[in-house]
């Protein structure tokens, strides 16, 4: 496979190394999804990830009684998928496209043999994927700290 | 001016309910107005009896009167909140330092609002705004709780038909909402401006500055090119009473609006 | 050293002298306030002539610690700091700002009597001088030339009085504010008790203040008791109780916030506020907005606040400046640094008070130079964030 156009440019990949970029490249295929396309499904086994390029993608869960709970959207230069680096390799969550969206699309079984094999490509994969897995969990603590909420009564600790 | 002079009075002109806890009022002057402001300044708003609060003036000076966005927080906020059409309210000010915006001519204008920090901020996009051509983009990003307490949220499309792009994330979804879900912070890289010629306005929860001027900083827009708004407790908005002091800033004189430059240092202090 | 009397020089006066100095005063329209010896203290008050002032007695201050004692001779101001200061007469403690009353449709401002009597202060110490226009910076310039501070003051006669003695633990040669007279009174005395004499020497500061002395009984001083008291004062100025080493206080202040000293004294502080009370420069008020039990009248009032309140920095529910060490830090890193950056000029004049009339003796010429040393030994240590570093087990 030709690496797709624009995939060495793309924000998750800053920094990585040619080589391994090359790599990455030969298995990953450009992709688009019009609007309102599920990603995943809650609980489906999940084998691969998107690096998103334009559009916007809702990450959600479904609950009876309501309309599904979005827990966060993502767009441009943002990894969507984690659930298929480690077990039980099962979607936590739902995700769908809100707009029409465009991504390069990577196999996870494919990215990981490739991993065997070549363990700086790893070692670099696993940097990023834990860097953006590290902004979007300072970004959850900040929404849990609820900061534009009223001031509530105080612990009386300090 | 000082602490001891009197409010002017004010007669509530009209109010409208932005949220569940905010509310904006449009004062017209019963005795001598107070002379014009700058986006950025604030009044000491007085409710009889109750006592008086400091509130970022949300509007531009351009004689429709005063418009005070507040929320009801304690005990004199909620009065105001209360304050019906008609109603007498006493105005001191207008005190502190202002946004500066023609700061940025030929620049890019970025605006990046916390939740009822959109007030303040809204009086420098209306500045903004009615010079249009005399900047590059105007960009907005907005943060929210939900998107039931978006302030000003059917003023948007105006400000984005007047050449604004706007911006707005939720930390918490409700039913219905197809926009961004996140902190604003995660707008930043949408947001496009240049960051070797934008000036950039940040207002709301303290927190919520700091984090956002590093994410500023670290996308290379310089410290002296971002401005926060400061809040302390304030008793007289004259520089007289020391309340509201923030290390070497009296924050009614020497702020609310501070260069990052300058409060960096200042908010990493613990208890200062 | 400021400019003369009809004769162009010092004058002398007799202790008697005292008497139509005060009465001269009275007569022209002053409420004279000066030193009495009254509950154990030397307090300031209205004097009803010159024989309420405190002859003969004098005071024995240390940290914490506060008596008056008889002295040998008849002197009326052989004593420093008392519990009070000017500050009170200037920036009153409490006191109705405005009043407003419910109408049909809205609320009417009702404009209080805005007059007060013209005060002469008698016996102001060159620290309390220095204090003085130190407020008048705060409170009595730019946008507050309009005030009622500014109103009080553009009236006062001030009667200065030089030491010759200073208490145990003034320190005003230190911080440059004493034991001489610094410009801005009207009069400024010299008392000279040697030899079994009791007189003054008067050094005229101003018209008004020629125009007083007119009235009273003197004669030019002669160069060689002109030159005594001199001597005198200049001879304070090296025995001094305390000493505050004050370079660069407003660096060394900005530099400290992260000192561990703070953690020393917030173990002995009591939050009291007892020394922003005492101190003539403490200026922070706070103001009440009330109504009675109608609700038909408010009233604003003001009063003195202290940064050792805990509500004074009282933010979103609850306060900035919560533990003890954050207010003590704030007191004197104000006092001794940023005062600079807002005013001027130090807010700190030497004067003692905040030493004698602490309740656990803090003495803050001791905290500067613990600081300093502090600050002097993390310079010597080498740079880098100590914070990331564990402690080795």
């Amino acid at each position: 496979m030709t690496a797709p156009a624009g995939f060495a440019e793309h924000g998750f990949l800053r920094g990585m190394p040619a080589e391994s970029v090359a790599l990455l490249a030969g298995t990953a295929a450009a992709v688009s999804f019009p609007a309102g396309r599920p990603l995943f499904d809650e609980g489906a086994p999940a084998r691969n990830c998107w690096l998103l390029t334009a559009g916007q993608v809702a990450l959600f869960l479904r609950a009876p009684g309501t309309e599904d709970l979005i827990v966060e959207t993502l767009g441009r230069d943002d990894v969507i998928g984690f659930s298929w680096l480690s077990p039980p390799h099962e979607w936590q969550f739902s995700a769908e496209t809100i707009e029409a969206t465009e991504a390069f699309e990577l196999d996870g079984a494919t990215v990981m043999a490739l991993c065997d094999h070549h363990p700086d490509l790893g070692f670099q994969l696993t940097l990023r994927m834990l860097g953006a897995a590290v902004r979007r969990l300072q970004a959850t603590r900040i929404r849990l700290l609820d900061l534009y909420g009223t001031p509530g009564p105080r612990a009386g600790t300090r | 001016m000082n602490l001891q002079a009197p409010p002017a009075r004010y007669r509530v002109a009209e109010r409208a309910e932005e949220t569940h806890d905010t509310v904006t009022l449009r004062l017209e002057p019963i005795d001598q107005p107070i002379s014009p402001h700058r986006p950025g300044q604030f009044t000491m708003l007085y409710a009889f009896g109750a006592g008086e609060v400091p509130i970022s003036i949300s509007g531009e000076p351009d004689g429709s009167g005063l418009l005070q966005t507040i929320r009801s927080v304690g005990a004199v906020t909620r009065a105001l909140c209360q304050a019906g059409r008609g109603q007498v309210i006493g105005v001191r000010g207008p005190f502190g330092t202002g946004w500066g915006v023609a700061d940025a001519a030929g620049q890019d204008v970025l605006v990046v609002a916390g939740g009822i920090g959109l007030a303040p901020l809204r009086a420098a996009l209306l500045e903004a705004l009615a010079a249009r051509d005399r900047y590059r983009r105007v960009i907005v990003l907005i943060g929210a709780r939900t998107p039931g307490e978006l302030v000003f949220a059917d003023q948007i499309g105006g400000w984005r038909g007047r050449g604004a792009e706007v911006h707005i994330t939720v930390d918490r979804a409700v039913a219905g909402w197809t926009g961004h879900v996140g902190v604003v912070t995660q707008l930043i890289d949408r947001a496009g401006m240049d960051p070797a010629a934008t000036l950039a306005l940040i207002c709301g929860p303290e927190v919520m500055m700091r984090l956002t001027a590093r994410a500023l900083g670290d996308r290379g827009i310089a410290a002296d090119r971002i401005r926060i708004s400061l809040e302390r407790n304030m008793r007289c908005g004259t520089a007289e009473c020391g309340h509201c002091q923030l290390g070497p800033l009296l924050l009614c004189r020497d702020g609310p609006v501070v260069s990052y430059e300058r409060a960096a240092p200042l908010l990493s202090v613990k208890e200062l | 050293m400021q400019d003369a009397g009809p004769a162009g020089g010092p004058l002398l006066m007799g202790a008697p002298g005292l008497m139509t100095l005060v009465a001269t005063l009275q007569n022209g329209g002053y409420q004279v306030i000066g030193p009495i010896a009254r509950d154990g203290a030397i307090v300031l008050a209205e004097l009803r002539s010159a024989d309420d002032l405190p002859f003969g007695w004098g005071v024995s201050l240390e940290p914490g610690g506060y008596r008056i004692r008889r002295r040998g001779d008849d002197a009326a101001f052989g004593h420093s700091a008392g519990p009070q200061s000017w500050k009170q007469f200037l920036h009153p403690p409490r006191e109705k700002v405005w009043s407003a009353r419910r109408t049909a449709d809205g609320f009417e401002i009702e404009h209080a009597d805005d007059s007060s009597p013209r005060l002469a202060f008698f016996g102001v110490r060159p620290c309390d001088l220095s204090a003085i226009k130190i407020q008048d910076q705060v409170l009595g310039r730019g946008q507050h030339t309009g005030s009622r501070y500014a109103a009080r003051r553009s009236d006062v006669f001030i009667v200065a009085v030089n030491c010759t003695e200073p208490g145990e633990t003034c320190f005003c040669a230190s911080m440059g504010t004493g034991p001489q007279a610094g410009p801005g009174y009207d009069l400024a005395l010299t008392e000279m008790t040697d030899e079994g004499t009791h007189r003054f020497l008067i050094d005229v500061g101003s018209a008004a203040g020629a125009d007083v002395l007119a009235s009273v009984p003197t004669r030019p001083a002669d160069d060689v008791t002109a030159e005594q008291a001199r001597a005198a004062v200049a001879g304070a100025a090296g025995r001094m109780g305390r000493s505050m080493p004050a370079d660069a206080l407003r660096d060394l202040m900005a530099a400290s916030h992260d000192a561990a000293r703070w953690d020393d004294v917030a173990s002995r502080c009591l939050t009291c506020g007892n020394c922003t009370m005492a101190c003539p420069t403490c200026f922070c008020t706070t103001v009440e907005d009330v109504t009675d039990l109608s609700g038909d009248h408010a009233e604003r009032w003001q009063s003195w606040d202290s940064c050792f309140d805990p509500e004074f920095s009282y933010l979103h529910g609850g306060q900035v400046r919560s533990s003890a060490r954050s207010r003590y830090r704030q007191w004197l890193t104000h006092k001794l640094g940023t005062w600079h950056d807002q005013f001027g000029s130090s807010g700190c004049v030497g004067c003692g008070r905040c030493i004698v009339w602490c309740p656990v003796g803090i003495d803050l010429t001791e905290e500067v130079t613990a600081l300093q040393a502090e600050a002097a030994q993390a310079g010597e240590r080498a740079p880098g964030d100590e914070r990331d570093k564990g402690y080795p087990a």
